[in-house]
């Protein structure tokens, strides 16, 4: 079987990104609407607490929660490193996912001023990826044991580590 | 024993707003002139106010709370005022951040595509 294609809720939200779009031209470079109805955002590196921070607060945006902060490597690209935000809204019941670039050394402003729950996303970020967040307020390790070196979720980190256990 | 009439919003941390007409009026004034220093043909300070207008309007012309809540319809009157209070700083670091000058920084042509 066949997801059914939802055209009103797919209007809508290309509706929405056009909006989001016009009012923040500085920074959102491309917006697009996958297939299965989700609303994405492809924004610049300096303009991440710009745009959460306008999506948070506006009234006919009111993304007040972050559902979740990851990051992607694709290692063949210049910036090897795509963060993204996913966010939902209460009010309006929609949600709507943020992606920016980096590569390994150009560090990140942190989401931690807009939405507190960015905090452990952003140091599960830095301690798999090796993405540095500028302004975080407690930037160390969080999921690897306390000696371990290296970045386990990039590409060219080997499944089975480096170090025998 | 309470003497007054013991209210609630039914949301934590949430107070009851007594005179929320006039925080209302206070907060859309303040909105409105700040955006008067954005440029005139920005898309932000458009749609922000056309839409402080609009609940302006109602603001001023409904005096029954409930009746107000439903017209807004958009939750209880004291989270149309936090809603208010959020555009206000929202406003204010618009002023700073100019998000509607042209794109600072095309990304590299490959970034973007997917499949790889």
């Amino acid at each position: 079987t066949v997801r059914p294609k939802n055209e009103v809720e797919q209007k809508q939200l290309s509706a929405f990104g056009e909006y989001v779009a016009e009012i923040l031209p500085k920074y959102i470079q491309q917006v697009q609407v996958t297939c299965f109805n989700e609303l994405e955002l492809l924004i610049h590196p300096d303009g991440i607490i710009p745009v959460l921070t306008f999506l948070r607060d506006h009234t006919n945006a009111q993304f007040k929660s972050l559902a979740d902060l990851t990051a992607v490597d694709v290692p063949s690209r210049q910036f090897r490193f795509e963060i993204v935000y996913n966010l939902l809204s209460l009010r309006f019941n929609s949600r709507i996912r943020v992606k920016t670039y980096t590569d390994e050394l150009t560090p990140v402003d942190s989401a931690v001023s807009v939405h507190k729950a960015a905090n452990w996303y952003e140091r599960e970020v830095w301690d798999m990826y090796g993405v540095f967040f500028a302004n975080h307020p407690d930037l160390r390790r969080i999921l690897t044991d306390y000696g371990f070196e290296g970045h386990p979720f990039r590409k060219d980190f080997p499944l089975s580590g480096y170090v025998e256990v | 024993m309470f003497m007054f009439s013991m209210q609630t919003t039914g949301l934590v941390g949430l107070a009851v707003a007594e005179n929320p007409h006039e925080r209302l009026r206070i907060l859309y004034t303040k909105i409105l002139g700040v955006l008067q220093n954005i440029p005139k043909d920005a898309a932000y300070r458009k749609y922000t106010e056309q839409i402080v207008n609009q609940r302006f309007n109602l603001v001023q012309t409904e005096t029954d709370v409930q009746k107000l809540q439903d017209k807004l319809n958009s939750g209880h009157i004291e989270e149309v005022i936090v809603q208010a209070e959020n555009e206000l700083s929202l406003a204010r670091k618009m002023m700073q951040w100019k998000p509607w000058e042209p794109l600072v920084e095309e990304p590299p042509s490959d970034q973007w595509r997917w499949p790889i």
